[in-house]
Order: C-alpha cells, then sequence, then structure tokens
C-alpha cells in the first residue's frame, strides 16, 4: 500500500504554505516530518484530515488492486495536545469508541487487555480524562488510534512534553505499530526523528523532499538536515 | 517621571490601537477586505490611533456623565417629596463611598500594568506614581464641568460644585492610602477586582441607605453630607503622604499581577476549565447503552447541574410564580379581569421569558467544551452518519430539557386565564399552551442548528465566527423587541406555533444537507 499526494497547494491571504506538493508514502514505515517553525506541518496534517480545505489535490491509497481516494477512515491523528473527552473516564472513553467502529475493528481485546498494553494503572481507568495527566491523555489517544488500525497515521508533535518513561514508551508503541500502515510524525527534535523515523522528510518552501540517507552516519544526516534547513534563511 | 508619563500613555496607546485594529478583523465582511498586514498598514494605523486619541478624552468624560445623570442626578429625580439638593447630596455620598473602594485607580489588575511592570520592567513605583496622578487628574477635570452642571440643576451653591470633584478625588486617594498602610501592617494586597464577601456586604448596606432611606423620606443632612463630603479633600492630602512615600510598589504589583499573568494567554483556557469545573465528579454515574446513545446519556447525566438541575430550578421558581399569581387573584378577585386581560395581550412578553430560560446555549458550550472538541479530532467522529446521529439524539434531549419550564409556564398561564375567567373558549388555552410549548422548541432548534451550522470555535476554544457572534445578537434583539408588542393571543400564538415549526423543519434539513462539511473545528 502507498499514500499518495498529488498537486496539494494551500494558501493564507498571500503566502504559499503547501506548493504543488507531489509525494508517496510507502507502507511500514515512520516518516520523520522536520521542517522550521511555521513551515507548515500542521497545515498538511490538516489539509490530509480535512480540517482545512487545500486550494487543491488529491489524496489516494494504492495497492496493488488499484488506486481509491483516501477516505476519513483511513486516518488517525494524534495531536500534540492530547484531546480527549473529558467528561468520560478513560474506560468509557474506550468502550464508546469500540461501539462505535465495532465493524472495523479486527480481533478486539477486552478493555483491560488494552489498557494493559499502554500500562494505564488499573486505578486510573475508571477516573474521569478531565484528571489525566498530560502524558495519560496521549496515550489513550494514541491508544484508540490503534485500535481503529488507520491505514495512514499522522503524529503532530505527540512525543513533546512527556517524561521519559511515557516518551519510551510511545516510541516502543509506533514501533510495533508501523507494519501495515503509513506513520508520518511531525517533530521539532532532531534527535527524536533519527532515532524513531526510517525516513527524513523536510518541510521546505512549502515542498516535500526526502532527505536521502545514502551512507552518511547519524552526524553526517544531522549536518545535511541542518544545511537544507538553514539554506531557507539565505534566500 | 515624564518619561515615564511618555512610555507609558505609547504602550497603552500602542495596545489599544492593536485592539481597534483586531477588533475591525472580526467583523464579518470587512475582514474579508482588511488585509493579513493590516497592523503595518499606515493608514489604518494613524485611523486607529485617532480613535484611541478621541477615546481618550471622551472617557474622561462619558463615565461620569452617565453616573452622575442617570445614578445621582436621575435616581434623585424619583424622590419628587424630597428637595433636589438634599437627595443629590445624600447619594453622591454613599456612591462615592463606594466608588472609593470599587474603583481605586490603583488596586486594578488591569493588562496595561502588566505589560508595563512585569513584561517591559518599567519602574513600578514610578509607573503606579505616574499613572495614578494622571487618573486621578482625570477624575477631578472629568467630574468638574458635571458637578458644575447637575449640582447647579439640583440648586448646589457654586462653591460645593467646584469642591465635589476634588471630595470624589480625596475619597479615592484616602482609601487607597488606607490599603497601602494594611499592606504595610497585615501584607494582603487590596484587589479591586476580587473583593471579599464583607466588603459586598458593606456595598450591599451602603447602595440600600443610598437609595433606600429617601424612599422612606430619610437622608442624611445636608449639613452633614457637605461637611462629610468636603472632610475627604484634607483626608486625601493627607493620603497622598502616605501614597508618595510608600516604597514597595512592585510587590503589590507583582501580587496583584500574578493571576493576571495566567489570564494573558489563556481567557479562553479560563472559559474551558469552567466549563469542566461543571462535569459531575459522581462515580456512581453510568449507562447501559451503546454507542452514541451511550455517550449522550452519559454527558447528560454528568452535565445534570447545568441541563436537568437547572431546568428544574427554573421550572420550580415558574411554578411558584404562577402559584402565586392564583393566590393574588383569590385573595384579591377584583384583578381578575386586568389579570385576564394582561394574558391574552402578553403572550409576546413570553418569548423574551424564554428566551432567557432555555438551556440552549449553555448546552452547546457544554458540547463543545466537554465533548466536540476532543472528539471532532477523531475522523469516526466526524462521518456525516455520526454527526446526523448525534445531533438527532442531541436535539431530542435538549428538547425535553427546554419543555419541562415551557409546559408549566404555558399550562399556568392557561390557568391563570381560566381563572380570571377570560378565555372565550377551549381553542385559547390549546394555543397558549401549544405556542409556548413550541417556543421552548424553537430555541431548543436554533441554538443546537447554529451550533452545528456554523461550529464557531476554534481548537483553543475560542468564538472564531464574526456571524455566531451576529446571529446570538439578532435573536436577543428580535425577542427584546418582543417584549414591546402587544398583539392578542390568538393572533400571536397561532403565528407563533406556524413559525416555530416551519422555522424548526427548514433548520433540521440545513442540518441534514450542511453540517456533515460545516460540522468542524475552526482553524
Amino acid at each position: 500500500m502507498r499514500f499518495i499526494i498529488e498537486h496539494l497547494s494551500k494558501h493564507f491571504e498571500k503566502k504559499e504554505v503547501l506548493k504543488d506538493i507531489n509525494f508517496t508514502f510507502e507502507e511500514g514505515k515512520i516518516y520523520g516530518l522536520l521542517g522550521r517553525n511555521g513551515a507548515g506541518k500542521t497545515t498538511l496534517f490538516n489539509c490530509i484530515n480535512r480540517d482545512i480545505r487545500s486550494d487543491g489535490g488529491t489524496f489516494y491509497l494504492e495497492a496493488d488492486d488499484g488506486r481509491r481516494e483516501l477516505r476519513a477512515e483511513d486516518i488517525g491523528y494524534v495531536l500534540s495536545t492530547p484531546t480527549v473527552p473529558e467528561f468520560l473516564t478513560g474506560r468509557e472513553f474506550l468502550k464508546f469508541f469500540m461501539d462505535i467502529n465495532e465493524k472495523s475493528i479486527q480481533n478486539p481485546r477486552t478493555t483491560e487487555e488494552y489498557f494493559d498494553e499502554i500500562s494505564i494503572a488499573p486505578e486510573d481507568r475508571d477516573k474521569l480524562l478531565k484528571d489525566y495527566s498530560h502524558g495519560m491523555k496521549n496515550k489513550m489517544q494514541m491508544l484508540v488510534n490503534m485500535i481503529a488500525e488507520p491505514n495512514i497515521l499522522l503524529l503532530d508533535e505527540p512525543l513533546t512534553s512527556l517524561d521519559v518513561v511515557v516518551a519510551e514508551e510511545m516510541k516502543s508503541l509506533l514501533r510495533s505499530l508501523k507494519q501495515g500502515r503509513v506513520t508520518i510524525f511531525s517533530t521539532h527534535i532532531m534527535d527524536l526523528a533519527l532515532d524513531l523515523c526510517d525516513e527524513i522528510v523536510l518541510l521546505n518552501h512549502g515542498e516535500l523532499e526526502v532527505v536521502e540517507k545514502s551512507n552518511l552516519d547519524s552526524y553526517g544526516l544531522r549536518d545535511k538536515i541542518m544545511l537544507a534547513l538553514r539554506e531557507e534563511e539565505h534566500e | 517621571m515624564s518619561k515615564t508619563l511618555i512610555l507609558s500613555f505609547s504602550l497603552k496607546n500602542t495596545y489599544r490601537v492593536n485592539s481597534i485594529l483586531y477588533s475591525l478583523k472580526q467583523i464579518p465582511i470587512l475582514k474579508r477586505i482588511l488585509p493579513d498586514t493590516l497592523y503595518q498598514e499606515r493608514g489604518l494605523k494613524i485611523f486607529a490611533n485617532v480613535l484611541s486619541v478621541l477615546w481618550e478624552i471622551i472617557s474622561v468624560f462619558i463615565g461620569k456623565l452617565l453616573y452622575l445623570l442617570l445614578m445621582v442626578f436621575g435616581a434623585g429625580k424619583l424622590y419628587d417629596r424630597l428637595p433636589d439638593m438634599q437627595v443629590f447630596l445624600h447619594i453622591l455620598l454613599f456612591l462615592t463611598l463606594i466608588g472609593g473602594f470599587a474603583n481605586t485607580k490603583m488596586f486594578d489588575p488591569s493588562k496595561d500594568k502588566y505589560y508595563a511592570m512585569i513584561l517591559m520592567r518599567m519602574d513600578a513605583r514610578e509607573y503606579t506614581l505616574v499613572n495614578y496622578a494622571y487618573a486621578i487628574l482625570k477624575v477631578v477635570v472629568g467630574f468638574l464641568p458635571l458637578t458644575i452642571l447637575f449640582g447647579s440643576l439640583s440648586g448646589l451653591p457654586l462653591w460645593l460644585c467646584f469642591a465635589l470633584p476634588f471630595s470624589i478625588a480625596g475619597c479615592k486617594i484616602a482609601i487607597a492610602a488606607a490599603s497601602l498602610w494594611d499592606y504595610d501592617r497585615r501584607g494582603g494586597v487590596y484587589n479591586e477586582n476580587k473583593l471579599n464577601r464583607y466588603i459586598w456586604i458593606g456595598f450591599g448596606v451602603l447602595l440600600g441607605a443610598a437609595y433606600g432611606l429617601p424612599a422612606l423620606e430619610m437622608t442624611v443632612p445636608v449639613k452633614l453630607c457637605v461637611c462629610l463630603m468636603l472632610s475627604f479633600i484634607p483626608m486625601g492630602a493627607a493620603g497622598s503622604y502616605k501614597i508618595f512615600s510608600f516604597q514597595n510598589y512592585r510587590e503589590i504589583n507583582q501580587e496583584l499581577l500574578v493571576q493576571q499573568t495566567n489570564q494573558m494567554d489563556t481567557a479562553a483556557q479560563i472559559t474551558k476549565a469552567g466549563v469542566e469545573k461543571k462535569i459531575s465528579a459522581d462515580t456512581s454515574i453510568s449507562s447501559n447503552r451503546k454507542g452514541f446513545e451511550y455517550l449522550n446519556e452519559l454527558f447528560i447525566k454528568r452535565h445534570r447541574r447545568i441541563l436537568w438541575s437547572a431546568t428544574e430550578k427554573i421550572a420550580c421558581v415558574c411554578a411558584a410564580c404562577i402559584f402565586g399569581a392564583m393566590l393574588i387573584l383569590y385573595l384579591y378577585p377584583e384583578m381578575k379581569h386586568e389579570a385576564g386581560k394582561q394574558v391574552k395581550n402578553c403572550l409576546p412578553y413570553f418569548t423574551f421569558i424564554m428566551y432567557m430560560i432555555n438551556r440552549g446555549t449553555g448546552f452547546t458550550q457544554a458540547l463543545f467544551m466537554n465533548c466536540d472538541h476532543s472528539l471532532l479530532t477523531y475522523s469516526f467522529y466526524k462521518e456525516p452518519k455520526c454527526i446526523l446521529k448525534l445531533f438527532q439524539i442531541r436535539l431530542r434531549e435538549i428538547m425535553k430539557i427546554n419543555a419541562v419550564p415551557g409546559l408549566i409556564i404555558g399550562v399556568g398561564l392557561a390557568l391563570i386565564l381560566y381563572v380570571s375567567g377570560g378565555a372565550y373558549g377551549w381553542m385559547d388555552y390549546g394555543v397558549l399552551v401549544v405556542s409556548i410549548l413550541c417556543m421552548s422548541l424553537f430555541f431548543s432548534v436554533h441554538y443546537l442548528t447554529i451550533y452545528y451550522l456554523l461550529q464557531p470555535y476554534n481548537a483553543g476554544t475560542e468564538i472564531k465566527s464574526g456571524m455566531y457572534k451576529v446571529i446570538m445578537s439578532v435573536t436577543y434583539f428580535c425577542c427584546f423587541y418582543m417584549t414591546w408588542l402587544r398583539i392578542p393571543m390568538m393572533a400571536f400564538g397561532s403565528m407563533m406555533i406556524v413559525f416555530c415549526v416551519v422555522y424548526s423543519v427548514i433548520a433540521c434539513v440545513l442540518v441534514y444537507r450542511l453540517a456533515p462539511k460545516t460540522f468542524k473545528i475552526r482553524s
């Protein structure tokens, strides 16, 4: 399966944020999306998730049996600020999510098993989500995206402001989830991108470009990324 | 000192100019015409600067004009059995005392103070003194022509009219100085926006004295009033010494503004936190339903305080009012004729009452803040069939919630009409009950439809739709306008029933057609 973006463009007033983007993402890989502040990473995600209307462009999923347009249920979107319905308990949210997605969840497990998997302690499972910590909310958000098994998982800086333990747990969770789907992970932290991602993609001047790893070691790659992102300043 | 004055002025002015430009950008049609670079546009900046300076000048007088005109002079005219001068001075004395505490000009945690002293690190003592002196000058200059005008109209001697602005300023200075002295002694900073219970009780007593005593034809004697008002002048002069010699302005402002710093970027988050607090922490709440019905039932149960409890309270108050009205009619049968006439002509008035008591805005606000704000980021939640299913469920719930007081008011009015013997036939009763219920239906549908079609909030829970604000205001004004109408019950009731039903049908059709596209978080 491949996720294909064709001719995606988006502008705000006179500023062209995304310029006729054409890009193909491959299944089974985690793509690290890097870009300067204001480069348009969140805009790109919002366009894919249809939260904002793009000026033009189409999204396809391509498999061996042909291509089809992207549908809402193909996408899982984890935001940097976790959003969970505050008036439900963790368990209720999970039950509600599983009720609604009953037909599409393959091999459903019990709520307890799901909670165990993301290490949410038994005493926290029946607390209101509004009283969850930032990290726990983040885990819940990841969990429902995990259960839904979307073809495309968009992650907008999801590990920022998590403590080291939760961040490591989330990283291993993401690695375990990457098979069978396209994962696009936007971040500002280069170490994280290099550590977790299979491919590094830069969003620069409104265009997406892959950073070829060729034979570079981590330091060489780092320099190459910095050079590419800094170029912008000199133009 | 003069540099501080100029700096603080220019800071305040910049802040005000940018606020004006920002407000312009919020007006629905204008925002499309104005460029994103409006903060750089010279012409627009000059325009906003002119407005800002004009406002600075007008603000010296406008509030004081309204205050003296409505609260002192105008209110005084209502007590026609007492001499004008006596009432004028009596009310002014008590209100000046309240103003001394409520509008200190020093202990108000405002944004410009935060910018100047905390962000820009200006010298707190100098900044406070310069701005305080300017504020007091505005009090004197602003009040002077007005006390001369209204004082003379009330028969006060001219010398007293001249002295009154200084008395008002003196009262403020004396109270501010006393608060500083209290800070030195006990350490607590007085915050005029966070008054404690005792001060509120004090205000209540002073207000009661200001307006209640004249109603009983009692006032503080003129001579005593004059003496007290004049005594504020030397007290103010003494207070000035304390204000000038006080050294810890940095400390008190730090303490005053510490809460403000939290508010700076997060006005919307405070609203959100407020709405979040309304979620019931009762752990026994549960639901046996499934899917969206499950979500809805838990939402309704956990928001009982702002939905069902509120509507039950309103219903009880309505029932009590109706019972009271029936009791009056029983005790004073001669009023029946008039009561019947009122009920038959006052139906439009009840549009406003139904507007006031409907739970629509509270419901949609809680829906967004505590539920849709988060769930709308999940793709399954945005699927058209889910949006419509949930709309159906929510409409049913809010209709039930609003129908309870509607039914009580409708039946209650019909009872009053029956007791007063004013109905022409059973149709009258029917129209009365049904039209009130239709009004409750209308408000239920109206708020939920507007919410689904305009979804005004962004991810930061700020209202971003100018159209939403316009519709909310138009709704208010239309309902308010109804209070002026006197239309026979049958005519108005039938029109209302037809209007509400047609509106509801159209609204639901629109939601079914458009909501899948419009119901999303604003960017």
